[in-house]
């Protein structure tokens, strides 16, 4: 398109209308020469002065509305590469490995691949999985729908996948339950949320990338509501019934949650999106989820956190120890909101009041907002969503856990992702600022022969084998009583710790760190330490933190080798307490009952099959610490397709 | 007289047209390859693609990783020539390893980046770009330390760089 500004500078830099009339009289040839450079000398002036340094620059966006492109920061967290010019060795970029080594791919081979499979964790047969979408509990069934790639161990072609269990652990597989056969759906049939009427029926909403790639709202339900299988899916003929509101960018209004019932008798439900680099979250209400209409303002907002995705909120109760549905809102309860940050793949929570009357979510500690405070998981854990089960009256919480090896890894073993065995979410009474997370109690079904490890001493500096027999499905509780004397005597300093910088599990502090090495080989060349580190202040304050070492988990170099963790609040009289769950390449972890999470994914070369073993170990100075474990070998649980169903997607 | 006028009137509006269009073909390509590490590459390969005078900057992204892959493709080629007459067994290993490290970033990598870039989740863009350049440095590092031993230097810089334009400019999709 023509830009028509061009014109204005004509009559305003050279001061006269060039289509006034000049002097009648014959001008000689040298004054035309030089009123015809002058005026080409002006043109060229004006075009420099308008081509400047583009730092207003703003462009129209799709919709219309004009979206400056400069306000965002650029999201490079490298510098320019300082590489030799000619060569392609650049070790500045943080983009080559995952970890800042050399990043040449491991030649893995079969066994070590499929070994990686996991027992009792939710995956599909093959390819890739992401977002956990729409789980519910009906007419006696558990299902479980996901974000599913049929053709390939790598993201694309999105559609559905479906399974069913009566118990949340042993999952059949069931038919594709929905694929991007319309038009608003053909980019990508994405994540969604259910809701069940009071009636018992389900509606689901669903965010379809439609054939412009635009990303809307969509209704589907069940074909057949006596189906407890729920098989087929029908999608609403009125589809998109929400499109992205003016003022919001196309491809950023996605992952509708399940709705809440106001008692004003309508639904609302939440929607995440962003205005430049704020995150929100709006709220619209329906009475049948076909019309809608969007409230002003937002639900929530939080400048810096970026697109909000897979949005989640939901009651928890102050006083009881059980979930509730997803409507109820009285003094007793606190609401939680959840998001998943696009900027840095981690889901973060905040407590807090919801406002019915405004539709406002008034965080407890802003400065512990969404997205700056709390996550769910401190390792690898992502789009996570939760449901009322109103079976057994709690609110559980499903995640996604991608590979943290190469995608040629994924391609070569055919399959990417599981999903986090669900856990079971509370609100921490004793803290009143933490979530508890721990694993459905059904999983204890699992559970085979035990083995007790009573006051185990280790001392500082010092490794102790647990000989639990194979040692790569496990379901482990611990207790750990630090040295009282140790820990008083130590002097305290003001070096603040995190897991992520503090070098890992071989660096030695006077208090910590101690733990367990799980997936560990004889020789320890590989090992995987799940460890608490405890610092004390120049105050004489204790601070806990809990951390998951993959630095030597493996001698491959292509997979990921973090250090995750975060503090752990410890109260007067607590012992430090630790769940453990090893199923092949996860490893989920839950300190103080689940206050503070890690789940991180692991590849050993060595440390596997018959060769992985678990130790105890304590790398401390100063301090020995006594351990209490009780240790379950766990079975299989046989995930499979579910019998005699044609049409199986896997 | 009239004459005059007419020449004049004409001359300032091809000087005062063909700036401003310039410029504004030009100025999302500017503002979006400088959020990039290589400036020059993403203006020249934009610069060189007709779509690029139209496009927003997913599809600037776009127009980035089909020249990726088709680098890529034509690197492919070339490990695959040298392959036929290699006898140096390190060599071989090398090259062979890059088949395979190649047929990644061709058959999975860019265009899973691609489609997420089109579809509209850009955090998928950004991970399988940067799988693409950290691939293509792979290849590069089986050679050996002194860049002087690879065969295919061009080619891995090209992918590798391109890579990681497609991987910045989809950040700033998140």
């Amino acid at each position: 398109m023509v830009d028509t500004v061009s014109f204005l500078p004509v009559s305003n830099f050279d001061g006269s209308n060039p289509s006034e009339p000049l002097q009648s009289r014959r001008i000689p040839m040298k004054v035309q020469l030089l009123i015809f450079f002058g005026l080409l000398a002006v043109g060229l002036f004006a075009a420099l002065l308008t081509s400047n340094n583009g730092s207003d620059f703003v462009t129209e966006s799709e919709h219309g509305s004009l979206v400056s492109l400069n306000t965002a920061k650029p999201e490079l967290l490298q510098p320019v590469s300082r590489g030799p010019a000619a060569g392609v060795s650049e070790k500045s970029n943080r983009l080559f490995a995952k970890d800042g080594e050399n990043m040449v791919a491991f030649p893995w081979n079969n066994s070590m691949l499929s070994w990686q499979r996991t027992a009792f964790h939710f995956q599909p047969e093959r390819n890739w999985m992401n977002d956990p979408n729409g789980p519910l509990f009906y007419k006696g069934w558990y299902h479980f729908f996901y974000q599913y790639n049929p053709h390939a161990a790598v993201w694309g072609d999105i559609v559905w996948g479906h399974a069913v269990s009566k118990d949340l652990i042993h999952w059949l597989h069931l038919p594709l339950a929905m694929v991007a056969d319309r038009t608003y759906d053909k980019n990508g049939v994405w994540t969604g949320s259910a809701t069940i009427l009071p009636d018992g029926k389900i509606v689901m909403l669903y965010t379809g990338s439609d054939a412009d790639a635009v990303q809307v709202q969509n209704l589907a339900y069940p074909t057949d509501h006596s189906d407890p299988l729920l098989i087929n899916w029908v999608k609403f003929s009125g589809n998109p019934v929400l499109v992205p509101p003016p003022g919001i960018l196309s491809k950023d209004f996605r992952d509708p949650t399940t709705a809440w019932w106001t008692s004003e008798g309508k639904w609302r439900l939440t929607i995440g999106s962003k205005i430049n680099k704020t995150g929100i979250a709006f709220v619209y209400e329906t009475k049948d989820f076909i019309t809608y209409e969007k409230l002003d303002g937002v639900l929530h907002a939080v400048d810096g956190t970026g697109m909000w995705e897979c949005v989640d909120f939901f009651p928890v109760s102050k006083t009881k120890e059980n979930g509730l549905d997803t409507s109820i809102n009285n003094p007793d309860v606190k609401h939680v909101l959840k998001v998943s940050l696009d900027d840095d793949k981690n889901d973060y929570y905040a407590i807090g009041t919801y406002h019915e009357k405004n539709a406002a979510f008034i965080p407890d500690d802003p400065e512990n907002d969404v997205g700056i405070g709390l996550r769910y998981d401190y390792g690898v854990y992502y789009a996570a969503k939760t449901f009322y089960d109103q079976n057994k009256n709690r609110r559980v919480l499903w995640g996604w856990i991608k590979e943290s090896d190469s995608e040629a890894a994924d391609v070569q073993k055919g399959w990417a992702s599981v999903q986090s065995i669900p856990r079971t979410i509370l609100l921490d009474q004793k803290t009143g600022t933490h979530l508890l997370q721990w694993p459905v109690e059904e999983i204890e079904s699992l559970r085979l022969n035990s083995y007790d490890f009573n006051q185990v001493t280790v001392q500082a500096g010092s490794v102790v084998p647990l000989d639990v027999g194979p040692a790569t499905q496990l379901d482990i509780i611990a207790e750990f009583k630090i040295d009282k004397e140790a820990l008083d005597k130590a002097t305290g300093s003001d070096l603040t710790f995190s897991c992520s910088s503090s070098g890992g599990a071989v660096k030695r502090g006077a208090l910590g760190p101690f733990g367990l090495l799980a997936l560990a080989e004889d020789s320890l060349s590989e090992q995987t330490p799940v460890y608490f580190y405890i610092a004390k202040g120049s105050d004489g304050n204790l601070k806990t933190f809990f951390c998951n070492d993959q630095t030597r988990s493996s001698e491959a170099s292509d997979v990921n080798k973090q250090i995750f963790g975060s503090v752990v609040p410890v109260l007067e009289g607590e012992n430090l307490s630790l769940r453990v769950l090893v199923d092949h390449s996860i490893i989920e972890s839950f300190a103080q009952g689940g206050r503070t999470v890690i789940t991180s994914r692991v590849y050993p070369t060595k440390a596997i099959y018959g060769a992985a073993k678990l130790f105890l170990f304590n790398n401390a100075t100063e301090a020995g610490v006594n351990a209490s474990l009780r240790i379950w070998q766990m079975s299989s649980a046989f995930i499979r397709p579910y019998p005699n169903i044609d049409n199986q997607p896997q | 007289m009239t004459k005059i006028i007419s020449l004049l009137v004409l001359q300032a509006l091809f000087c005062f047209t063909l700036f401003p269009l310039s410029y504004s073909a030009n100025s999302l390509i500017e503002t979006t390859c400088k959020q990039t590490p290589y400036l020059d590459l993403c203006i020249s390969t934009l610069e060189s693609d007709p779509r690029s005078s139209s496009a927003d900057v997913p599809v600037l992204g776009c127009i980035v990783a089909d020249t990726a892959n088709a680098k890529a493709s034509a690197t492919l080629n070339q490990i695959s020539t040298l392959l036929k007459s290699a006898t140096d067994p390190k060599l071989k290993k090398a090259l062979n390893g890059c088949v395979e490290l190649y047929n990644m970033i061709i058959k999975h990598d860019i265009p899973v980046a691609i489609d997420a870039l089109e579809k509209g989740d850009p955090k998928f863009a950004v991970e399988y770009a940067t799988d693409a350049g950290n691939n293509a440095q792979d290849c590069e590092d089986r050679f050996g330390k002194s860049s002087t031993n690879s065969p295919i230097s061009g080619g891995n810089k090209a992918v590798h760089d391109l890579s990681v334009i497609v991987e910045s400019i989809a950040s700033l999709l998140l």
